[in-house]
């Protein structure tokens, strides 16, 4: 009987589970379906209510999901199939090609030097980051070897010019793409790790329970939504975060899109789609976001001009009425109420923004350089799939994974076994995500039977 | 204190890369390798690119020949392709470093980190006798486990490995100019070798940790985590200092947000407390002392005043919370018709009927003030009960007088309930808190300013419920104290890392859950208590705690007995036993804060002695000092910095020598002005951003240190503008490239690479 645990998802959630399960004595298995583990917390800058650098405290976990000799990672992997045994479960993985062989590659770049397609990225895009169809997920991504954008092997992109030169081959067809710059570049450095023939890979695993751990993600407003997609100068309180990222696509520079200045008068409007037709939900974490954004862009310049648009201070957690306390105390703005609308001025992309003055109960127009929406959390858009393999549960209104009986049994879910942490139960921030974390890797490596009996422990 | 050595030379070989070995073994013809020019496979084949040394031991070897421990220095140059090679002549440097002191063996190899390559240098470590080597590739922060474990498992001590990063700090950064590319990291494998001669034989230690755990305070929290632990077989001994179970949720009514009755959980978790033959609970016990360490701790304490003793291995606090006192605030005391939440749950739970048609309730009462923040369940309680009275009276007035309404996740759906029950709201601020007066007749009425309708409002209550505010157990300063943690103004617990250690304190062995840690509402109280269950069942099921091999070591000798050493040390790493330091080295982290701050100088760290650090400075300070700045830089977020800055290809001045800590506080002060005196251009020190710092508070500890630092170093006529500091997220490669190039231009250096 294996005793091995599954954990789905490597984002701070997955990575603790993995952790603590591991240093139990189990042997873990840690799938991710990107090239990376890391998740969320690995493209954020500060993280409240400290403000300690987020990756600085991630990647040494990371590192040590990477040396310990007890996990195993699977990237750019999925679960498949699920077959219930006496006691636990067969699993099908299926690792997806990354085109490039991990064992020899050493992250040494030349390809990427080499490849003459930057697109734009898919968390960066919006704010100008690019990244080039083959390379590494992030600078401290584990593990840290190159991949290749599938779209570039489909042969998808030589219409715009992806494969150079006068190939006739379909990218598909190519084994060995000899004009391929990367395959070249690589070849050249004598470390062939570029491989356009590389097949994705069926694993078949046995383990005892499984954990869930497949996290959030930044909702993306409608477009037009306060101007959004439609006007540069609105854009997310992801992108926000990622232009204050000395890691981001401008070095931690806090600029606008629309002329690379650095805006002076910053708005941000909380709770933004929030509701029947967006999210149903309260995110939990974007109050505590925007007191940290404003925090650090007064610590950049302390003459800028923040202003949050609020409905409910949502101060929950240990230190966060103290944290927001100390964005007040920095002349942070806080207006009770949603703006009606967003106007933008063609020639300067500023923007004006009609709100009411609940204090005075007058309408205010104000002018702003560029406008932040504070847009939530929702769950993972794989979600559905994963809960079908599993056999386990989604709320219909959320999209999160349910509980069966959160109260006596939480974590668990409607198969017995598997348990649920972090972001796929709910919008959480990253303490509770480790505190969640490992109660599942408690249950995780829980006798069996006690699972079956279903005791609420 | 009984610790298990264990030979690290094979401890770390069950993680010797599998895939290392056998593939080396059998190196299979991939396609790719099918297409490798001959050239090149020879090359990463690992046959020798350029043996430059051979046995012949190198000039300047110092210790006696014949000593067992004569270092034999092996030397592994990589060219990571032509990462490394194309801009630093490896050839070059691996001639230079045949050349150093106790170098029996230098090679330089295309990729040291391949397969094939790491069985070659296993082999050179057997066929050469070596006992210390030197590779000179990337970055620690990615490769070091894996060198050392290959050496490890080629017989050689891993602890005898030194790492250069001749990559990252050289030839990723330093492009423009080949020939300083080649001098800088000459000098960095020379740093490396003068430290390597002096390693010391590392090992990993082990304390061992038994099967005991006690579980103090019997709430929702410590049934939880005492049911979880006696699950798996470990022996559990719940203290309660009441005389029955259940903590809070016994005057609690229903729990929020589906309603189930509070007595019904209780009941359940006692259930199951008493059915398990694991788990003794000791109620009107209170802990009267406790000493020892994880694996080892005595427990004294008092059951209805009789004494009794018992051992631990592993201790969960769970001693919850209460409301704080109300008194004087909003009329709380004038009468029995205001009162708390915690009344008001009870009289519910009672069944009592509540005679009141006007119920206001006041949110946030001694929280979200200059005192103290948020409750946390205070929205939740008072939806829950708003809810709650209206059901049972519909014709009942109930007011919500609040400043921000919190209802995350199900709540949020709760809300709405409640406000379709007619549950009425008022949104007060702060410049305009509600008051509660009362009439001639003695009634009571509550005048609140409502900031959505900018009225004032005047409301006759029959019933003031107060959402008050929570602070720790009263037993928190004692416990504290007892268990040497730490705790806030308000009486909770500090865990070691709010965010990635929740359930743990700093010192291992104890950990905590629940509202003891701050207020929150039952099922994270459960889910913490579950989670600290896994934290102290991982040292138990192991059955020992183990450091790396780097740690702290004491010599008596000088030691005056001035108790800094254990009264600083952040992970209670060292037991005073008749005044003097002892250290538990199985709970050291080796951060060398105790090390750099010991007066006498006791006290060294293992990889980080005062010898090496020092054969180090002196070994890049040898040759034109003057152009020369010396980085101490940790391991953690400085040194990431500068990889950032190295990935990224960023161009800066090649006058930096890096001397890499584990933590900024191992930099002791003289280490500075052992610098100075060879007459370095600049010092550096370079660390974690704060706040964060991987051994809690070592970069505080450092630019404190700095200061008194800066302070001596005037009144001794020394020049303290070239000592800098710069503090760095691993994230900040810019910022490290940009205080290279300020400080060279500072200094008046020429840098010795532009950009
Ligand atoms: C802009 C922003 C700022 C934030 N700031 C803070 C902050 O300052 N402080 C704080 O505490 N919290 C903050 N948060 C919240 C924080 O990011 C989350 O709490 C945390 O990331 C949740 O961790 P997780 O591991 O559950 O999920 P994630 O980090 O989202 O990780 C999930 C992982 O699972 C993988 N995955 C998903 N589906 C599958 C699948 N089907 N198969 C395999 N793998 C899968 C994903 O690729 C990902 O790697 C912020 C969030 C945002 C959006
Ligand atoms: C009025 C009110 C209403 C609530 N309503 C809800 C709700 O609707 N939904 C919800 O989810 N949550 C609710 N809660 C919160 C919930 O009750 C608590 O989160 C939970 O009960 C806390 O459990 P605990 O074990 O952490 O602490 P506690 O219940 O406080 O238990 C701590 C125990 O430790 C003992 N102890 C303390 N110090 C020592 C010592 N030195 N030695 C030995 N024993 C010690 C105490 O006597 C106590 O028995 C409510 C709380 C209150 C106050
Ligand atoms: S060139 Fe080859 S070895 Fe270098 S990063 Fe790209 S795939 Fe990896
Ligand atoms: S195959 Fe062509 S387009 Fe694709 S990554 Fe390589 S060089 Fe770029
Ligand atoms: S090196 Fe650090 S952890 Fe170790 S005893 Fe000294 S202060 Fe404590």
């Amino acid at each position: 009987m294996s005793d091995s645990v599954l954990i789905v998802g490597g984002g701070i959630a997955g990575i603790t589970a993995a952790l603590n399960v591991a240093d139990y004595g189990r042997h873990v298995y840690l799938v991710d379906d990107t090239p990376s583990i890391g998740g969320t917390m690995a493209r954020l800058d500060k993280t409240f209510p400290t403000n300690d650098c987020s990756i600085c405290i991630e990647a040494p976990k990371m590192y040590e999901v990477n040396t310990h000799p007890n996990i195993e990672i699977l990237t750019n992997t999925e679960i498949r199939k699920v077959t219930q045994t006496d006691d636990g479960f067969t699993i099908r993985l299926l690792k997806k090609a990354k085109y490039v062989d991990e064992e020899k590659c050493t992250a040494c770049g030349k390809c990427v030097e080499a490849c003459p397609v930057s697109v734009p990225d898919e968390i960066d895009g919006k704010i100008g980051g690019t990244r080039k169809l083959i390379s590494v997920a992030f600078p401290q991504a584990v593990p840290n070897k190159n991949y290749l954008d599938i779209r570039c092997r489909n042969g998808s992109m030589r219409s715009e010019g992806a494969c150079i030169g006068e190939c006739v081959v379909d990218c598909s067809q190519c084994r060995e793409c000899p004009i391929a710059h990367c395959v070249k570049a690589c070849n050249n450095e004598g470390k062939f790790a570029v491989v356009l023939w590389q097949k994705d890979e069926n694993i078949d695993i046995d383990v005892q329970s499984v954990i869930v751990a497949t996290g959030i993600k930044s909702h993306e407003p409608p477009e037009g939504l306060y101007g959004y997609d439609v006007f540069p100068n609105v854009i997310t309180y992801m992108h926000f975060e990622r232009l204050m990222n000395a890691g981001g696509p401008t070095e931690g520079d806090i600029i606008r899109p629309s002329d690379k200045q650095h805006p002076h008068r910053i708005a941000w409007i909380q709770c933004v789609d929030r509701g029947d037709k967006g999210l149903p939900y309260c995110s939990k974490v974007c109050c505590m976001v925007a007191a940290k954004q404003t925090i650090i862009t007064k610590e950049h310049d302390p003459s800028a001009e923040c202003t949050v648009f609020y409905n409910n201070m949502t101060s929950y957690g240990k230190g966060f009425e103290e944290f927001y306390q100390k964005a007040s105390g920095l002349g942070v703005r806080y207006i009770i109420g949603r703006p009606f609308d967003v106007t933008e001025d063609p020639e300067t992309h500023n923007l004006t923004l009609r709100y009411e003055d609940i204090i005075n109960g007058t309408i205010v127009e104000e002018e702003f350089d560029l406008v932040v929406l504070s847009s939530g959390l929702e769950p993972n858009d794989r979600n559905k799939r994963v809960a079908k393999t599993l056999k386990i549960d989604v709320d219909e209104r959320t999209g999160f994974f349910t509980e069966p009986d959160p109260l006596f049994s939480p974590l668990e879910t409607a198969t017995p076994g598997v348990f649920l942490c972090g972001g796929a139960t709910s919008p959480i921030d990253i303490s509770e995500s480790v505190v969640q974390a490992t109660a599942a890797s408690m249950k995780a490596v829980a006798r069996r039977v006690r699972v079956a009996e279903e005791v609420a422990v | 204190m009984t610790e298990e050595r264990m030979d690290a030379a094979d401890a770390p070989e069950s993680a010797m890369p599998e895939s290392a070995a056998s593939e080396a073994a059998a190196p299979e013809a991939t396609e790719a390798g099918a297409e490798v020019s001959p050239a090149s496979t020879a090359h990463s084949a690992g046959a020798a690119a350029n043996p430059a040394a051979s046995a012949a031991p190198a000039a300047g070897a110092s210790a006696p020949a014949g000593a067992s421990d004569d270092p034999r220095v092996g030397v592994f140059v990589c060219d990571c392709g032509t990462n490394i090679a194309a801009t630093v002549d490896c050839p070059s440097v691996t001639e230079y470093a045949a050349g150093l002191g106790d170098v029996v063996f230098a090679e330089e190899g295309k990729w040291i980190c391949s397969v094939d390559y790491l069985t070659r240098i296993q082999q050179a470590v057997k066929e050469n006798d070596l006992n210390r080597a030197v590779v000179a590739c990337c970055t620690p922060r990615t490769h070091e486990k894996l060198f050392k474990n290959t050496v490890g498992a080629a017989g050689m001590n891993p602890y005898q490995l030194e790492f250069v990063s001749i990559r990252e700090q050289v030839s990723w950064v330093h492009k423009a100019d080949k020939a300083v590319a080649t001098d800088k990291a000459k000098d960095l494998v020379k740093m490396g070798v003068a430290k390597a001669r002096l390693l010391e034989e590392g090992e990993e230690i082990r304390l061992p940790v038994k099967t005991d755990c006690l579980v103090i305070g019997g709430g929702a929290a410590g049934m939880t985590a005492a049911i979880a632990v006696a699950d798996q077989g470990y022996v559990v001994r719940l203290v309660e200092k009441q005389d029955v179970l259940g903590g809070l949720l016994k005057d609690v009514n229903t729990v929020a947000p589906k309603g189930v009755p509070a007595a019904e959980v209780v009941e359940r978790l006692v259930a199951q407390v008493v059915a398990s033959e694991n788990i003794e609970v000791l109620t009107s016990t209170e802990i009267t002392a406790l000493a020892g360490y994880i694996g080892n701790y005595t427990v004294d304490v008092s059951r209805v005043g009789v004494p009794g003793t018992f051992d631990a291995s592993t201790i969960i606090v769970t001693t919850g919370m209460r409301e704080l006192d109300a008194t004087g605030h909003y009329g709380h005391g004038t009468g029995d018709d205001v009162i708390t939440q915690l009344d008001l749950e009870r009289r519910l739970k009672a069944g009592e009927p509540l005679g009141a048609k006007n119920v206001v309730i006041v949110q946030c009462v001694r929280s979200r003030n200059e005192e103290r923040g948020c409750c946390h369940i205070g929205c939740t309680v008072a939806l829950k009960n708003a809810l709650e009275i209206k059901q049972r009276d519909p014709e009942a007035n109930v007011y919500l007088l609040y400043k921000d309404l919190i209802t995350v996740k199900d709540e949020y759906a709760h809300m709405k309930e409640i406000l379709k029950a007619g549950v009425k709201t008022v949104r007060f601020s702060d410049a305009r808190p509600p008051e509660v007066t009362r009439g001639a007749d003695g009634r009571a009425a509550v005048t609140v300013h409502d900031v959505l309708l900018g009225a004032e409002l005047t409301l006759p209550a029959d019933l003031v419920v107060l959402t008050v505010g929570f602070e720790g157990d009263e037993t928190v300063p004692h416990l504290r104290g007892l268990l040497k943690v730490s705790a806030n103004e308000d009486g909770f617990f500090t865990e070691s890392h709010v965010k990635l250690g929740p359930l743990d304190f700093a010192a291992a062995g104890v950990y905590l859950a629940g509202s003891a840690r701050s207020p929150k509402p039952l099922r994270d109280v459960r889910e913490e208590a579950l989670g600290a269950a896994m934290r102290a069942s991982i040292p138990m099921t192991k059955g020992h705690v183990q450091a790396e091999g780097i740690v702290a070591t004491v010599d008596l000798t000088d030691c005056s007995q001035c108790g800094l050493c254990w009264k600083n040390c952040p992970f209670g790493a060292i037991e005073e036993i008749d005044k003097n330091p002892h250290i538990l080295e199985a709970l050291c982290k080796g951060c060398g804060l105790c090390a750099a701050d010991c007066p006498k100088e006791c006290i060294q760290i293992v990889h980080y002695g005062d010898a090496q650090i020092a054969a180090q400075i002196e070994a890049a300070l040898e040759d034109k000092p003057e152009e020369k700045i010396i980085a101490f830089v940790c391991h953690w977020c400085a040194l990431g910095a500068v990889d950032i800055a190295g990935v990224g290809r960023s161009e800066y001045p090649a006058n930096a020598r890096i001397i890499r800590v584990m933590c900024s506080a191992r930099v002791a002060q003289k280490y500075v002005l052992d610098c100075y005196d060879r007459g370095a251009a600049g010092v550096l020190v370079a660390g974690c951003e704060f706040p964060t710092c991987h051994y809690i508070t070592g970069n505080y500890k450092c630019s404190d240190r700095l200061v008194r630092l800066r302070k001596k170093m005037e009144k001794k006529g020394y020049d303290t503008s070239r000592l800098w500091e710069v503090w760095l997220s691993a994230s900040m490669g810019p910022k490290w490239v940009a205080t290279m190039k300020e400080m060279t231009e500072v200094l008046g250096l020429v840098p010795a690479c532009k950009s």
